[in-house]
């Protein structure tokens, strides 16, 4: 199968398992879609968790990609940040049946398929050590406050995804920026920074 | 009311079932758990766990509750020592990474299969949970104007770090971090000077224990 059949054929996977659910996803169907025959997806895959766990490698590498390929790395940290999120924020609202693939369909089949959202997470946290210079106090930060900002961040998403409100998410971008900053920053510059990000929507 | 042998019994069977239903899941997840596994796990006759569960939802739901019941319990017991609003919340949050310490399995039930892989009603329950404690946060804000999702983001950030610990088999380290998570719950309410001294009382609190 050529990159193109394989792409359609990951994606159309992942749609099987957000519209059907693990149980009843069905290579074949997604295999027809991607005009792809048995044999060629028996030379490309084990077996259908097999391509599910390279459809989720495929898409979370998007999204990082996505997230990151938007900042301008002359901008400042904080800048840097709401360009990233505002890039996500846009790709989980125009494609949520995705967003769900990525955060609870796949994530739910299994432990060795949560540790994949586990280690999703863990990509921002580089993003995140920069916000360290911007402290407003001299003393060290706590070791896990990246973690912390990422997952404050996610719980938002998460939230709204799950609801069916994906479609809300760019509009929720300042409030998210509040709570990826504040721990760095300090809730007055944070809310500054919010107040900014809002009068740009 | 005075116990039987059969009540006696009947707790007994509940809580290794309950506590088989919390393993099976953080070992092969909800999906994939099943009921026969649980029985297998817990040394109990489907006899048992039809008369305590309508089935294996109704068992991870019980198994959720347990762990939100000691949960809450553990809040209300929490040695405070006669400390302000601010300063309860390190002993309440080193009484709750205990108990998460001592029940890795029940707390990935709750903050992952409840949340992320399990039914629609286990989901739910986690939510109400999430609430409450988000609720018992936002008490601190006061008149200090936050965004609506404050102590629910907070919150967040302390369960990816536990979810990663719990990922990694690393629960017996959750009250180490209690420093972290109190400065993760406390700053955006009371700014980075106060929140990083209740994480260093509490990072005190930590090396008194140990």
């Amino acid at each position: 199968m050529n990159a193109e059949q394989r792409d359609t054929l990951l994606r159309a996977m992942l749609e099987e398992l957000v519209g059907k659910g693990y149980g009843e996803a069905s290579v074949e169907r997604a295999s027809e879609a991607a005009g792809v025959s048995a044999a060629e997806f028996e030379a490309e895959f084990d077996d259908m968790d097999d391509c599910l766990f390279a459809a989720y490698d495929f898409l979370t590498e998007r999204v990082v990609a996505k997230a990151s390929a938007d900042c301008d790395q002359a901008a400042p940290w904080p800048a840097r940040v709401r360009a990233g999120l505002e890039s996500l924020l846009q790709a989980v609202a125009s494609y949520p049946e995705m967003a769900r693939a990525l955060t609870r369909a796949f994530p739910g089949i299994r432990p060795a398929a949560y540790e994949r959202y586990v280690g999703l997470l863990s990509r921002f946290v580089p993003f995140m050590r920069e916000g360290r210079e911007y402290s407003g106090v001299d003393e060290e930060l706590p070791g896990e406050v990246e973690l912390l900002a990422v997952g404050a961040a996610e719980a938002i998403i998460f939230g709204e995804v799950d609801a069916g409100r994906a479609e809300r998410l760019p509009q929720m971008m300042p409030e998210i920026l509040f709570s990826i900053l504040v721990p760095f920053m300090g809730p007055e510059r944070a809310a500054d920074e919010m107040r900014s990000a809002a009068m740009s929507i | 009311m005075v116990s039987t042998g059969n009540d006696v019994l009947a707790t007994s069977d509940r809580d290794r079932i309950l506590q088989a239903m919390a393993d099976c899941c953080a070992e092969f997840g909800y999906l994939e758990t099943t009921v026969e596994t649980v029985l297998e796990r817990a040394g109990v006759e489907a006899e048992s766990f039809e008369s305590l569960f309508a089935g294996k939802e109704d068992c991870a739901l019980a198994a959720l509750n347990k762990i939100v019941s000691e949960t809450l319990a553990q809040i209300s017991m929490a040695q405070v020592n006669g400390e302000d609003a601010i300063g309860r919340r390190k002993f309440e949050g080193k009484a709750i990474l205990e108990l998460m310490a001592a029940r890795p399995s029940f707390v990935r039930l709750g903050l992952v299969s409840a949340r992320q892989c399990g039914t629609p009603h286990m989901h739910d329950a986690y939510e109400s949970a999430a609430r409450v404690l988000a609720l018992m946060m936002e008490r601190l804000a006061g008149s200090t104007e936050r965004p609506g999702a404050t102590a629910r983001a907070a919150f967040g950030g302390a369960e990816a770090v536990i979810r990663r610990e719990l990922a990694a088999g690393r629960g017996s380290r959750l009250p180490q971090l209690l420093p972290d998570f109190v400065y993760a719950v406390l700053v955006p309410f009371v700014g980075q000077g106060e929140a990083l001294r209740q994480a260093k009382l509490a990072a005190r609190v930590t090396a008194e224990e140990e």
